[in-house]
């Protein structure tokens, strides 16, 4: 008579928003992705490699900028709003703090801004650029930052 | 001191030469020979690889301090259970205690009632009380489930037939309550994001509707194409994207704040032009307006596919209970599994759908009802044109006669006062019944309040004639100092 219910783990993550992270794959598709951009980037300008590593890294800002700590709530409706006033990176992994999918995507911006300072010989203005873009994402990603609009940044609704 | 300074530095530098001249040094990566960078790209490797150190943790919930519980507590003003009670809350309501016909007993006394949207005057027809009777004998009285849930009944698919038959389109839908009929079927198609044209007069269902569809409602001034046409310019002129939304134009066919008819013919122009849906709502023009009774699009001669979704309540001109949207087989087949007044209420009690079949019966049968209907109301409005301090501000041909005050006082509770006073004069020394419009504090309808006829088929001449003697004179004697 012991074991006369199923004991199911519950899924780690319920929000349909971000419960996509934890597919399998979604890391080496990211990679993918940065790293095919970058070829792209090369082949369709005649620029520099390195030039071309600060262009992803730039665009890797501002689209994760936007989708992971500008805009808030979800797509969904059926979450009735609880997420309205949370950024993606906050809804993620239902709010736990440096788990492997947050150090991965915090671990990213480092690495490219590492590979896009080496190769353009850390020159400026490239250098400036990079190095403004690392600093945003990476202090939007601490544990410390989690819920906390400094200057009132995206604070409002 | 210079010396210690130097003691420190000396080997620091020589440590970093001999790093810079290490074989590893030389390697290139990237294209970049690591050289002098190797400083920043280790530093930046440590980082990484404090960072996945790092143990996970999900951020504790701070537990509240005695103080800030104290304080809380002491910031706290409970709101009252119910608002304070004022003079208008006392103020006795008349009592009905009889069927609402054309005369009614309010209070004990014999009255001609003006307050009952009983268009044809079908209320207490003898053929819709035989079929009412029949019905319960055969299916008892409630239908014990939702539609999806053993509540449907044989009479329940015969009247969705009868009415689409009625109306010409391919199917129908029944709802168990008129006014859950618009607050249902408007969010099974507006989904957030959507973009939803409304007129600012329509009455409260539809606003719940709308609110309830999480849509981005834009309001356009009461029954005026000229507004409603710049409206729909700029929405598809300055928003790049409405075109790959869904739009929707919301009206009422006559509107319950107004009693005005809305203009169906530009309506349908416009939304041609400017690819919108339109949802019409013809609860209070079903039955009554046009040659047979079939509503607004009859009255327009518009061709009834030209209306998206057409969605009427049954407790007006039918006398019965509930409500129906119409429209194409797809409209309709989406709202049997999304529509929440359908799918999650109990369906309406079968007797009431069988006398809603009588009624329509009823109305192709006798044609004569419609033709009376017109008659009186412009009977009605011909002895109400002179009204001494009261303005009609209701379609000519619409069965809601509404009068509003010729001045203003300024205020929407003082106007509704003014008027209220003359309702009560007119119960008390004549006998008469009627309403003024009532706004509720969630009703955002803005239009000025008014006093409302609902004319039937079944008054008399002498009753329609001696609501406009009582309702001159009470006027003349309420208004007189204003």
């Amino acid at each position: 008579m012991a074991n006369l219910y199923v004991k199911a783990v519950p899924p780690a993550d319920l929000n349909r928003n971000t419960e996509w992270f934890v597919y399998p794959g979604v890391w080496t598709t990211y990679i993918l992705i940065l790293f095919f951009s970058w070829l792209l980037v090369l082949s369709l300008t005649s620029c520099s490699p390195g030039m071309a590593w600060t262009v992803v890294n730039l665009s890797h800002f501002l689209v994760t900028y936007h989708f992971f700590h500008w805009k808030k709530g979800t797509p969904f409706s059926e979450d009735q709003g609880i997420y309205n006033g949370l950024t993606w990176w906050e809804q993620m992994d239902n709010g736990k703090q440096l788990t492997r999918n947050r150090k991965f995507l915090t671990v990213v911006p480092v690495v490219l801004y590492l590979i896009a300072s080496h190769t353009t010989d850390y020159q400026n203005p490239m250098l400036f650029l990079n190095t403004l873009a690392v600093i945003v994402l990476v202090v939007a990603k601490f544990p410390n930052m989690h819920k906390v609009r400094i200057f009132g940044i995206n604070a409002d609704k | 001191m210079e010396f210690l300074l130097s003691n420190l530095v000396n080997p620091a530098l020589d440590w970093g030469l001999k790093v810079l001249d290490a074989p590893a040094v030389r390697a290139v990566i990237f294209g970049t020979s690591i050289g002098g960078h190797i400083f920043v790209d280790v530093l930046l490797l440590l980082v990484i690889i404090y960072l996945l150190s790092q143990k996970s943790y999900k951020p504790p919930k701070r537990p509240l301090t005695e103080n800030e519980i104290d304080e809380l507590c002491d910031e706290w003003v409970p709101e009252p259970l119910i608002p304070p009670i004022t003079e208008e809350i006392t103020h006795e309501t008349p009592v009905l205690e009889s069927a609402a016909g054309p005369h009614a007993i309010i209070n004990g006394k014999e009255v001609v009632n003006f307050a009952s949207a009983n268009y044809l005057g079908l209320i207490g027809h003898e053929k819709l009380l035989d079929s009412c009777t029949s019905a319960l004998e055969k299916y008892g009285v409630g239908s014990c489930g939702p539609r999806g849930f053993y509540g449907t009944i044989d009479v329940h698919l015969d009247c969705e037939a009868r009415i689409a038959k009625f109306l010409g389109t391919p199917d129908s839908i029944l709802y168990s309550y008129g006014l859950s009929t618009m607050f249902s079927a408007i969010p099974a198609f507006c989904k957030k994001g959507d973009i939803v044209v409304v007129d600012e007069g329509v009455h409260w269902g539809i606003q719940n509707g709308l609110q309830l569809s999480k849509g981005t409602i834009v309001n356009f001034k009461h029954n005026d194409m000229n507004s409603l046409q710049n409206t729909l310019e700029r929405i598809t002129a300055e928003n790049k994207r409405a075109k790959k939304l869904r739009r929707y134009i919301v009206v009422e066919a006559i509107y319950q704040n107004s009693g005005q008819i809305a203009p169906l013919d530009e309506i349908v122009r416009l939304k041609e032009k400017y690819r919108f849906r339109v949802l019409l709502d013809e609860s209070n023009s079903f039955g009554v307006l046009g040659r047979s009774g079939r509503g607004l699009t009859e009255y327009c001669g518009v061709p009834v596919e030209k209306i998206d979704i057409v969605t009427a309540a049954m407790g007006h001109a039918l006398a019965t209970e509930g409500g129906f949207c119409t429209g194409s087989a797809r409209v309709i087949d989406h709202q049997r599994l999304s529509s929440s007044g359908y799918v999650f209420s109990a369906s309406l009690p079968p007797y009431l759908a069988s006398a809603a079949i009588t009624a329509i019966d009823v109305l192709e049968e006798n044609p004569g009802l419609l033709t009376k209907l017109k008659a009186n109301v412009a009977l009605l409005l011909k002895e109400l044109s002179v009204v001494p301090g009261l303005l009609i501000a209701s379609s000519p041909e619409s069965p809601i006669v509404y009068l509003r005050l010729e001045r203003s006082t300024g205020s929407m509770k003082d106007d509704q006062h003014l008027l209220e006073d003359i309702a009560a004069r007119v119960l008390n020394e004549d006998s008469l019944l009627v309403v003024v419009s009532k706004r509720s504090k969630l009703d955002k309808c803005h239009l000025p309040v008014g006093i409302k006829f609902f004319v039937s088929a079944a008054h008399t001449e002498s009753d329609l004639m001696k609501a406009a003697d009582s309702l001159k004179r009470a006027a003349s004697l309420v208004l007189k100092g204003c």
